[in-house]
């Protein structure tokens, strides 16, 4: 008896020690870690749109987020999305299931919480009142110059061979491809994990939005002066090359990778399905902005 | 009951004596998943040898007021902590080293070679002892994954430590999950060859 008491004092106190510990360690780094993954999403969406160190995006450049949402209402669906205005603040904007414009409710966030989840939903929820019940569906990064339309990055989630892949996608305002970064897969070793490769990520780029919707996959091995053009980074080619012979391939299927068939159509098809969701939902989107005359600074 | 090894002694110990892999035949799942390639087997290597080295101090300080019947559960907290601070730190501080080495590090909870460490040396031993143990140990882990890594990503993929040795993928089998038996298995019929032979050697 006196034993378990004893065990049980002990194991208490370890508990908390190692509690103290690392919550000391949370509090001290909790801010670094955020900061890098943030950086960490910056660098790869400025990479997709061809931006790097030495090339830094012009200062005209900015980059603005929205946020969509699935409300319930009274058992009514709608969509929701979170836009940043031209002139400071936000607004969340619902739309039924038919496009129709519902209600514009101006919400209360700075821009340093608007990218914390939590904080995002709470504050939208607070603006929709209580009635209505709300659930976070993605988030599309809209990049302009000058205010102008440059590019959309679309990050977005598929079931690959063995688990989710997730993606992120650039398309041009004409829901061209610039290019494609897969950011977390689980594909097998040597087959399926080939997906990161740029030889395989390349044979997306510039696929128009027409070419896209008819993609399919073919399993016939890549044609030589084409893969050498797709690692243009390691074999060296010279730019105007790559051009020409990429020209070529344009219109052409994807090749399947070796042994990952199941792999290449799931990236293929994920990123045919967001797309073309997509460009459904900006044209909604566009529409009821237009119509409310919103002006919104993408 | 004090280890009469000297420092040295107790790091080459473990990286040959007692390799983990090869002659305690423990932590055979990350031996056998994840060392596909060199590279893993580095940052794997890497991240056991942190959590090991502080985990048999933090054991070996706390060794007298550790009671008997629940030292495993106190070993496994240990361990979990130390765990959870190298990972925080890594994510906050190398960002680019936790991209590689992220999710090995989230898996050495369940190490049956740093718990069995804590059991057999550091709760008996000086926290001097306990710490160049620690060392062996992860070095050998390390060595260990290191060489099955070698030999899969080279057969394999052709490539080591992601550059491209061969040029062409000579047997893809070795990188596939089945392989990491086969790999194992053969280098430690190898090693124990070598042992038999050396041991026939020196008596003749």
């Amino acid at each position: 008896m006196k034993d378990i008491i004893t065990i049980i004092i002990r194991l208490t106190l370890s508990c908390i020690l190692a509690g103290i510990v690392m919550g000391t360690t949370l509090i001290f780094t909790s801010n670094a870690k955020k900061h890098n993954e943030h950086a960490n999403e910056q660098k790869t969406m400025f990479g997709l749109l061809g931006y790097t160190k030495d090339n830094p995006a012009p200062e005209s450049s900015a980059i603005h987020e929205a946020y969509r949402y699935v409300v319930t209402k009274d058992e009514a669906l709608s969509v929701g999305y979170l836009v940043p205005l031209a002139d400071k603040g936000f607004t969340f904007i619902t739309i039924d299931l038919d496009g129709n414009f519902l209600a514009a409710n101006p919400v209360d966030i700075s821009q340093a919480l608007v990218i914390e989840e939590k904080e995002r939903n709470k504050v939208i929820g607070a603006a929709l009142g209580d009635d209505t019940s709300l659930r976070y569906a993605d988030k599309t990064i809209i990049v302009t110059d000058n205010g102008q339309r440059i590019a959309y990055l679309l990050p977005g989630a598929f079931p690959g061979f063995k688990t989710f892949i997730s993606m992120m996608l650039a398309l041009d305002p004409s829901f061209a491809i610039l290019g494609l970064e897969i950011m977390e897969h689980e594909e097998d070793p040597g087959l399926g994990g080939e997906i990161e490769q740029d030889y395989f990520k390349n044979q997306f780029k510039g696929k128009s939005f027409a070419a896209l919707k008819k993609l399919e996959v073919v399993k016939t091995p890549i044609p030589t002066d084409f893969l050498k053009a797709l690692e243009a980074k390691k074999s060296g080619m010279s730019e105007a090359d790559v051009a020409a012979i990429k020209e070529q391939y344009m219109d052409k299927d994807i090749y399947a990778l070796t042994g990952a068939t199941i792999s290449t159509v799931a990236v293929t098809n994920g990123a045919k399905a967001i797309v073309k969701k997509f460009a459904y939902r900006i044209s909604i989107l566009d529409n009821v902005l237009k119509e409310q005359q919103i002006a919104v600074p993408f | 009951m004090a280890t009469d090894k000297s420092n040295i002694q107790l790091v080459v110990n473990g990286i040959l004596n007692e390799n983990p892999i090869f002659r305690l035949v423990l932590s055979m799942c990350p031996a056998v998943g994840i060392s596909t390639t060199m590279m893993n087997g580095l940052m794997l290597g890497v991240a056991v040898l942190f959590v090991q080295v502080f985990s048999s101090v933090t054991i070996s300080i706390f060794k007298n007021v550790i009671h008997p019947r629940i030292r495993i559960p106190t070993y496994t907290l240990a361990i979990a902590t130390w765990v959870t601070v190298i990972d925080l730190v890594l994510a906050a501080y190398m960002p680019e080293a936790y991209a590689k080495m992220g999710i090995f590090v989230k898996l050495i909870v369940a190490f049956a070679i740093i718990t069995m460490r804590l059991e057999m040396f550091a709760c008996k031993e000086s926290v001097n002892a306990s710490f160049w143990d620690g060392i062996g140990m992860g070095l050998g882990f390390m060595a260990g994954m290191m060489a099955i890594g070698f030999l899969r990503e080279l057969l394999g993929l052709g490539t080591l430590m992601g550059y491209d040795i061969l040029g062409f993928k000579p047997l893809l089998f070795f990188v596939l999950p089945c392989a990491g038996f086969f790999v194992v298995g053969l280098m430690m019929a190898f090693f124990n060859y070598i042992e038999i032979a050396y041991k026939k050697a020196k008596r003749a």
